[in-house]
């Protein structure tokens, strides 16, 4: 139980000891030269391997494992439902006109609702608050990646895409897609899932076909029963094509970053989150209008390191009375928290990030050839066929 | 780490898995991708004689035999394939060459691909039933062969390729591999050069072309054709449809509007502004339809051509109705399309109009009449045709219509275009090629409809065969069984392997230990008789009473047994379901089970022991049913009685016989049976009925044959009690199967069905009738009388059971309980019971009555026979249905063919005595057109169409011809006044009183019915001519 909740704050945390806890975090926090456990470069992932299309009976699906052992799989399901707005029976006693215009507007953006996601994680219950606040963190950036007024993009696939993904969902006035979006962790959530989750997500909706529409207008829908000629959720780059990728609408990442006193390390597994000063989900998407990559979302994650147990400088140790201090246990103040610190000795971190931390996070992610750009890039390589 | 992902290359499992993936729409609106995996195999047999590896890899059955190989080891061989061949063919050359196929002169050693197969049935259900017809016999070889599950032919579909080249890439798959596994295999000591030929008959040039590349042999169905003896006539039965459309281009005007996108129609029909129903064309009027849909009470009129866009009679269609400014009334002419159209000639496309100048003057008529006052003349809703769900062509009888032909007709083998007028009224002229147009003239011939294209005014079909001469005993019968679909071929092989083994000689074991002895009653001491029809072989059912100790009586309904002999799921029990009804032609019956069964072993004939079904009541001396009981028995007959023999007996006073007694008991049930019957509002209904007797000598006149039928108290006593028996025997299964009993109704007929009927009534004779229930209908019917007119009491009889809708087997989970009312009869349950060896529904009655009480066969493990699934009923019920249907309408169509041929013969008798004068009738007018009348004459049971010329007006000679009277018709006014159904004919510019006729509804008038020979549609038929003479 009480490993549960522990979990569910931010992951398991590993059971090191104050000291190591300690070393840990002091290697992280070297200036600007930060020494992972693993030896990576901060902004380096831990090698994965992904493929698509994995599950043939859904419109879409992926699986990601992370070398750590950790696997998830999602698949994609698209149905087609009739739309209906509340609007409808108001305004039928109502203002005719009102009530076009209120159909228009809803029919066309698209409504949130017609994208659900489940999120199964084994040793977890549906509604525990883990999965629940995982899906809804993952479907509101999906959902609320929308560029609003791109009603002027010239590029046929653009206009396509014009409304993000709740936009690509409507089929016409009366009729829409409902995506349901089913994500399985095939493995004990060994670190904190999202990242994992949230990559799989991202490449199953990239794999996704919906029915290619034979109707027009606001006829039924009525669709090609040939599979091979289904359309892409969210089109592919085609090689005969001389656009940039940089042109299509992506669904979302989100990626966890932790700092560790100045340093910004991606990727982190989880030893790392258990020492972090800070834990971030950044949500992002390429944006078709911009042509470059757009922040969603920054959610702080409670940082497990909160809950350990400190250590207990040698200068207040009973045990330690009367031992001669030796000059290095002296309190020093932590530049990044701003609290005083023995070096060498564990404290559990109270939270706090600065913001030039948060800005150089945001930079290391969104700037051209950074984190986000390489991330999308490696995803969109992944074989869909 | 390990995929999940199964991809082809890496898994070793791939090579013979593979799937298939595909987007399935439901009717329910939802989308769903459907994947299949296909397990590939090796062992699937080429199943060519010639191969020595098949036989040892394909797949046995338990008993360790295989299926006997098809493909013949010497294929016959044409012209350009000296050593034989086999034929490939793809769906198109089936498309369009079925008859082809099916044809005994050529085309075996056939090839069937599955995916040929697959393709047919979503193209075409007909034609693909007409192919497994076709595989399942022995003589045409046809072979099936699963091509996507063998390992080497199975094709998967290549990246932006379409299903159509995909399938093609197919059926040259399946060509090259034959090759090669034949070569290989081919049986030692024939040479290399022998092996047979593949030809792949296709259609489509592109295939052809890749074909060739692939050194594959490929020829269309033409070139093929071309090469084999016979060429012509096989040439012939090439369906049109293609080749027409590719010679004419884009040159062709288009007449007819374009059909809404299937996803148009599916919103519209959803969204309730467009409607389904099925399309019917008014007999009186080949212009009018009318469609029926479940929105509205009333049918839908679709009023010309334009507006049937392409419908053809029987077709599923969607339609959307017209402005209200378009609506009109039904018309109140009579017009025939040989009359209007008859000067159109089927070669020139470019001059024709949809609608003819005649035609739309026809149509100009009409809408004058929307403007009339009364209902008959108020504007009715109308709408047009915007799409077709499902055509419901089949194959059409009729001849080529001789002004169609062009002067040199009977010269030369070229190709010309004919039209074929179809036997059925209510089907458009069709366009034919044919190289044998001087052959076909004078035939009865059979053909089928293509195609109809927007730039086409008519249907375009092919000639399928000749049935011989028109006019010829032979021909018009097979023409009339064809034309209602009745399957009169003998029973084949696999259904007499199911009689019983004995023959004739089969008997009632003696011995009571004997297992058919088992659950069954010996009744074979009870005085049992069976009252039919003079000459009956196939008696269904006996009769018996006799009085009980306690004064009241037992009374017993006795069925032939069919159940004993034809066991659920068999081949006889399958070709009984298909054929759904015993028909009986006037000189000819056409037997649902064969005749061994129903003439003998199941007929319940007299001094013999035979199995039966007995429902057995207790009724008091007042005929009220104390209990009853249903129970397998054996009995013997005492008697089997003719109507008239019976009458006499129980009349005669002298005979005091217990059997007599009995029957007199059950004479007098039957009248209080009747009586209660009628007081809870039974409906007593006539229909125009004749009888003939067709043994009776040469010599006399021929027409002392047609009899209408007299109605006996013992007909009506044997009715009574199988009506009885029928209520008793359908609460009995329905309590035990409340989902799946079989029972029939008859629906309460919406009334504005009656609505003219009332009307015509009120206005001619001031009666009324009041349609609120069938026993207000009952009492207001026996009220419409005229003492004048003894007739006119079932003339309104026979109008109203027109009105009505007609009665219908289903399956009890259909309809909720208060539906299953039979209207005429006044009772809360029915279904059919007492005639297994005629109506299949009967049979299944049996069944399921049998499972019912329990009873467990001679195995001891039949309890659940007869209890199908409701599915499974519910299709069986729709196909007895239909074949119930149309075996009335083929018994009728036979009685007035007879009628007609019965007054030819006599008129030839006649003409060598002098002049054929025709016969002198009463006749009664039915309905009244602006341009003529239809009159019934009961003495035949006849209705025909008197047309202007056909009046005679007073002081002229009835005694002219067809085509004398033809010119008349020129010369004639009418006065129609609609309000008053009454029609008012005389000659242009003589107004004088005595110089015209008026006829009116109702009216009783002298006729002289003669036969004449039809031009036009109905030569052949020998159209039974009727003049008003006063």
């Amino acid at each position: 139980m009480s490993n549960q909740r522990q979990a569910s704050s931010a992951s398991q945390t590993p059971h090191l000891s104050p000291a190591e806890l300690s070393y840990l975090y002091t290697s992280l926090s070297l200036p600007r030269a930060p020494i992972r456990p693993d030896g990576r470069s901060p902004t380096q992932f831990r090698p994965l391997s992904a493929e698509s299309n994995i599950l043939p009976g859904t419109n879409g699906s992926a699986r990601i494992g992370f070398a750590d052992g950790t696997q998830a799989i999602v698949g994609v399901k698209a149905e087609v439902e009739r739309t209906n707005l509340a609007t409808d029976t108001l305004a039928s006693q109502s203002d005719v006109n009102d009530s076009e215009e209120h159909q228009g507007s809803a029919a066309v953006s698209g409504h949130g609702s017609w994208v659900q996601m489940s999120i199964e994680i084994p040793g977890f219950r549906d509604d525990d608050a883990l999965p629940v606040f995982l899906s809804e963190m993952m479907r509101e950036s999906l959902v609320g990646s929308v560029t609003e007024g791109s009603g002027k993009a010239d590029a046929a696939d653009a206009a396509e895409m014009a409304g993000g993904l709740k936009g690509r969902l409507v089929i016409n006035k009366r009729w829409h897609w409902r995506l349901y979006i089913d994500v399985l962790l095939l493995s004990q959530p060994l670190s904190y899932p999202l990242p994992l989750l949230s990559l799989t997500t991202h490449l199953a909706l990239l794999s996704t076909k919906l029915p290619k529409l034979k109707s027009q207008g606001e006829e039924d829908p009525f669709f090609d029963d040939d599979w091979a000629v289904a359309e892409y959720l969210y089109p592919r780059i085609s090689s005969q094509k001389t656009k940039l990728p940089s042109q299509y609408v992506r669904p979302p990442v989100t990626l966890l970053v932790i700092s560790v006193g100045e340093n910004v390390i991606f990727d982190p597994n989880r030893e790392e989150i258990a020492v972090a000063d800070a834990v971030l989900a950044i949500s992002l998407t390429r944006d078709s209008e911009a042509g470059s990559l757009k922040l969603l979302s920054i959610r702080t994650i409670d940082p497990p390191s909160r809950l350990t147990q400190p250590a207990v400088p040698n200068s207040e140790n009973v045990n330690m009375l009367g031992a001669p201090a030796p000059t290095e246990d002296i309190a020093v103040l932590n530049p990044v928290t701003g609290e005083e610190e023995v070096p060498g000795v564990w404290r559990p971190r109270r939270g706090g990030i600065k913001r030039s931390v948060i800005a150089n996070m945001v930079q290391t992610v969104l700037k051209k050839g950074g984190v986000g750009e390489d991330v999308l890039e490696g995803l969109e390589g992944v074989e869909v066929e | 780490m390990k995929s999940l992902r199964r991809d082809l290359p890496s898994n070793p499992q791939a090579s013979n898995v593979a799937s298939k993936v595909f987007v399935r729409s439901t009717k329910s609106g939802k989308v769903q991708k459907i994947v299949r995996e296909l397990y590939l195999r090796q062992d699937i047999p080429c199943s060519s004689k010639l191969c020595s590896i098949c036989p040892s890899i394909a797949p046995a059955d338990a008993n360790g035999n295989i299926a006997p190989f098809i493909l013949s080891d010497r294929p016959a061989g044409t012209k350009a394939f000296p050593h034989g061949h086999y034929l490939v063919p793809d769906t198109n050359a089936l498309l369009n060459g079925m008859d082809l196929f099916e044809h005994t002169g050529a085309f075996y050693d056939v090839i069937i691909l599955q995916t040929v197969l697959e393709e047919l049935r979503n193209l075409s259900l007909p034609l693909y039933n007409r192919l497994l017809a076709l595989i399942k016999t022995d003589e045409k070889r046809f072979y099936l062969f699963f091509n996507e599950f063998r390992l080497e032919t199975h094709v998967r579909r290549g990246p932006q390729e379409s299903i159509n080249d995909r399938n093609d890439r197919a059926v040259r798959a399946v060509a090259t591999w034959y090759e090669e596994h034949l070569r290989a295999s081919a049986k030692k000591g024939k040479k290399e050069k022998s092996i047979p030929a593949l030809v792949v008959i296709t259609d489509d040039k592109d295939n052809i072309k890749k074909a060739k590349a692939e050194n594959v042999t490929a020829l269309s169905l033409s070139d093929y054709v071309s090469g084999l003896e016979d060429s012509e006539r096989l040439l012939d039965m090439i369906s049109e449809a293609r080749e027409a459309r590719e010679s004419r281009g884009t040159a062709g005007q288009l007449f007819y509007p374009e059909y809404l996108s299937m996803s148009k129609i599916m919103t519209g029909l959803r969204a309730g502004t467009l409607h389904q129903g099925v399309f019917n064309v008014s007999p009186y009027n080949y212009l009018e339809g009318s469609v029926k849909v479940p929105s509205f009470n009333k049918p839908l009129l679709i009023l010309g051509r334009d507006n049937s866009n392409r419908a053809i009679s029987g077709d599923v269609v969607v339609i959307e109705v017209l402005p209200q400014d378009q609506w009109k009334s039904p018309s109140s002419k009579i017009v025939d399309e040989e009359a209007v159209t008859r000067n159109d000639n089927p070669d020139s496309e470019e001059t024709e109009n949809v609608v003819s100048e005649n035609e739309r003057k026809a149509l100009q008529e009409e809408v004058k009449k929307a403007h009339g006052k009364n209902s008959e003349g108020k504007p009715q809703p109308t709408a047009k045709v915007v799409g077709i769900i499902k055509r419901g062509w089949r194959q059409y009888v009729g001849h080529v219509d001789s002004n169609s032909t062009g002067s040199q007709a009977a010269s030369g083998r070229r190709q010309q275009t004919v039209f074929v007028l179809a036997m059925d009224r209510k089907v458009p002229k069709i366009r034919l090629r044919t190289r044998q147009a001087g052959d076909l003239l004078g035939k009865r011939i059979l053909v089928t409809i293509d195609s109809w294209d927007r730039d086409s005014r008519y249907p375009t079909g092919h000639f399928i065969r000749s049935l011989g001469e028109l006019e010829t005993k032979a021909a018009e019968t097979e023409a009339l069984l064809l034309e209602y679909d009745v399957q009169y071929k003998p029973f084949p092989k696999s259904v007499l392997d199911c009689l019983p083994s004995e023959g004739h000689d089969w008997k009632v074991p003696a011995s009571k230990e004997d297992k058919g002895w088992k659950g069954r009653r010996d009744l074979r001491d009870l005085l049992i008789c069976s009252i039919d029809p003079p000459g009956c072989q196939d008696i269904d059912d006996a009769l018996h009473a006799r009085p009980l100790s306690n004064g009241n009586f037992e009374v017993g309904v006795h069925i032939a047994d069919v159940s004993h002999f034809v066991k659920p799921n068999n081949p006889m029990d399958f070709e009984a379901s298909v054929r759904g009804t015993t028909v009986y032609l006037v000189d000819k019956r056409i037997d649902m089970l064969p005749s061994l069964l129903g003439t003998d072993l199941c007929s319940l004939k007299p001094y013999v022991e035979r199995y039966a079904f007995s429902v057995i009541w207790e009724v008091t001396p007042n005929a009220e049913i104390v209990s009853s009981d249903f129970t397998k028995s054996v009995i013997r007959s005492r008697e089997a009685f003719s109507y008239e023999r019976a009458q006499k007996r129980i009349d005669d006073p002298s005979q005091t016989d217990e059997l007599t007694e009995s029957m007199r008991n059950l004479l007098r049930f039957s009248k209080i049976l009747r009586q209660k019957r009628y007081d809870a509002g039974a409906l007593n209904l006539a229909s125009p009925e004749v009888r003939i007797e067709a043994d009776s000598d040469e010599v006399g006149d021929p027409l002392t044959d047609v009899k209408t039928k007299a109605m006996l108290e013992t007909n009506s006593l044997v009715e009574e009690f199988m009506l009885l028996a029928n209520i008793t025997v359908g609460s009995k299964i329905f309590e035990s199967f409340s989902q799946t009993a079989l029972l029939r109704r008859h629906a309460t007929p919406p009334p504005q069905n009656f609505e003219d009927l009332i009307n015509q009534l009120s206005k001619k004779r001031g009666m009324e009738l009041d349609v609120s229930s069938s026993g207000a209908l009952a009492s207001s019917l026996d009220r419409c009388v005229d003492s004048q007119n003894p007739f006119f009491n079932t003339l309104v009889r026979i109008l109203a059971t027109r009105c009505m809708t007609s009665a219908e087997y289903f399956c009890a989970g259909a309809h909720a309980e208060p539906e299953f009312r039979h209207y005429g009869l006044a009772s809360p349950i029915y279904t059919h019971f007492t005639s297994p060896i005629r109506r299949y529904a009967d049979l299944i009655v049996h069944r399921q009555l049998a499972s019912a009480i329990g009873y467990e066969g001679e195995d001891g493990h039949a309890v659940i026979e007869g209890v199908s699934t409701r599915s499974k009923l519910e299709d069986i019920c729709q196909n007895i249905n239909y074949r119930h249907r149309n075996a009335q309408f083929a018994g009728r169509a036979s009685i007035e063919y007879y009628v007609g041929q019965a007054l030819k013969a006599r008129g030839e008798q006649m003409a060598e005595g002098g002049t054929d004068s025709g016969i002198d009738e009463e006749g009664y007018v039915m309905r009244v057109f602006e341009n003529g009348v239809v009159v019934f004459v009961p003495r035949f049971g006849i209705e025909g169409t008197v047309r202007l010329e056909d009046f005679v007006l007073p002081g002229e000679s009835n005694a002219w011809t067809v085509s004398e009277r033809k010119e008349l018709a020129a010369h004639r006014t009418t006065d129609f006044d609609i309000e008053e159904y009454k029609l008012r004919v005389e000659e242009k510019g003589h107004s004088e009183k005595e110089r015209g006729v008026t006829v009116e509804l109702f009216q009783k008038v002298k006729v002289n019915v003669s036969s004449v020979k039809e031009e036009g549609r109905g030569a052949g038929k020998r159209r039974v001519r009727i003049l008003i003479t006063g």
